[in-house]
């Protein structure tokens, strides 16, 4: 191979692109991972770092409670540490239909192994005694769900994909992809230079559309915005990620720095890539915070921000080969990346050696019934 | 500087740990920010952020304002939630 030749190119360097690279590097691949900016500089580095396994549909449990086991290894693995904690996720409901939807989730994520319960308002009173349990109905918790800093994991794969001969390029904007051969693909980038390999994947996130269009292939994946927020650090409580489930709820952790660290849902969504911070947004989220855990009303805010949730229509990311042999995404995981990354790195590296899952990945399969019918938690 | 000398005082990263990161590729302060938090603290970076940048521009040759790229977002001081959700928080 010449300097400009690789087994495989990946576009994005995200959770997605470098756990994926991460693990093609671990299996002798010569990887190129080019990213537009620095790593971490979309979704991944303006997420909150949540990591859960409670979700509501088989493959996505499946595919959470293998990326909680990596998270939790990847200490020994790095030789470093990525702030993993287990504080934990307690979800609450406060009508009875959402209490109801809980149990019957509940079922199959128990029936998958996970280890996650029912708790009732006395039980979260007694366990977490700062929390407001004013309409509270009940609400699950799994002890297992944990939290880690973006950027150390970020770091963690990069230097592994280094050190076992793999190339990461920052500052290197993808502008055209040529497939006029069948078996090679020829990705430019904007200072002129090209690079060639028989494998693309495509995890750019909220330019994985753009990537696409590249190839002639249309993705079903939109950005839209999510801000969040960051306080100083508080005397360390262990406070899980808390999610409130009504209509103008919000989620939030305390960080193992003591920082409370969250987001909400807007109830109208905001298309688009633009990461500007709203008034609305800084006044809204501590008033929400504050009727969960009165006691946080004195704490400071050190800083808002935004980023970007890619979104397909039924809530569930795109995994798969394409129409074009060799060329793969891994893209739209509607505010689920950094969680389900590290499996979804090692189950894509797999698949691009492979061609096989280890478990049913249709949910994710780019050619599918785009349309939702099962509630998608969070 | 010494290679112990306090770079960011609210988060305790030393002159040594900047030159780390520099060494690792990064290339901004936003960049060094994100690689070892420094400027993540109370202060945002107002204390730090022109030292990083001048340690930078020593190390890569590239002008200040090449490497000094960290945006500014609200609010603009460290503020009480309390404050912030003004009269919206008496609902219960």
């Amino acid at each position: 191979m010449t300097r400009n030749e690789y087994d495989v190119i990946i576009i994005g360097g995200g959770i997605i692109g470098a756990a994926t690279g991460y693990y093609l590097t671990k299996r002798e691949q010569r990887v190129l991972l080019l990213e537009k900016q620095y790593l971490g500089s979309g979704s991944t580095g303006r997420c909150i770092g949540g990591i859960r396994a409670q979700f509501s549909t088989e493959t996505t449990i499946k595919v959470a409670m293998e990326s909680v086991e990596l998270f939790r290894g990847m200490e020994d693995e790095f030789g470093f540490s990525v702030d993993w904690f287990p504080s934990g996720y307690l979800f609450l409901a406060y009508t009875e239909e959402k209490r109801q939807a809980f149990l019957k989730i509940l079922g199959l994520q128990q029936s998958l192994g996970l280890d996650v319960r029912f708790v009732e308002p006395v039980d979260i009173r007694r366990r977490f005694n700062y929390i407001n349990i004013n309409g509270v109905l009940g609400g699950t918790y799994c002890p297992t769900d944990g939290q880690a800093d973006p950027f150390f994991v970020l770091k963690g794969y990069m230097l592994g994909m280094v050190k076992g001969g793999s190339n990461v390029k920052t500052h290197a904007e993808v502008v055209g992809i040529d497939h006029h051969r069948s078996d090679v693909f020829e990705v430019a980038i904007a200072d002129g230079d090209k690079f060639y390999a028989s494998k693309v994947l495509n995890a750019a996130g909220p330019c994985s559309k753009s990537i696409g269009e590249m190839v002639g292939i249309d993705l079903l994946a939109e950005p839209e915005r999510h801000e969040s927020l960051i306080t100083e650090g508080i005397e360390f409580k262990a406070i899980p990620m808390i999610v409130d489930y009504r209509p103008d709820g919000c989620y939030f952790v305390q960080r193992t720095t003591g920082q409370i660290i969250g987001c909400y849902t807007p109830e109208v969504q905001i298309p688009g890539t633009d990461t500007g911070s709203t008034f609305e947004f800084l006044t809204e989220m501590p008033r929400r915070i504050i009727r969960l855990i009165p006691a946080l009303e004195s704490v400071a805010i050190l800083r808002q921000w935004a980023g970007s949730y890619t979104i397909t229509p039924d809530g569930n990311p795109i995994v798969d080969k394409t129409d074009i042999q060799g060329y793969y995404v891994s893209t739209a995981m509607c505010g689920h990346g950094f969680m389900l990354g590290p499996a979804l790195g090692k189950l894509m590296a797999n698949f691009m050696i492979d061609d096989s899952w280890p478990y049913d990945m249709s949910e994710f399969a780019y050619k599918r019934n785009y349309q939702r019918d099962t509630e998608v938690l969070g | 500087m010494k290679p112990d000398t306090i770079i960011c005082r609210c988060e305790d990263i030393t002159y040594q740990d900047v030159l780390d990161a520099i060494q690792m590729g990064m290339r901004t302060v936003t960049e060094v920010k994100k690689a070892i938090r420094a400027g993540m603290g109370p202060c945002q970076g107002r204390t730090c952020g022109r030292l990083i940048a001048q340690i930078i521009s020593q190390e890569t040759g590239k002008p200040i304002s090449e490497v000094w790229d960290s945006s500014h977002r609200p609010p603009l001081m460290t503020t009480p939630m309390g404050v912030l959700a003004g009269g919206h928080c008496d609902e219960e």
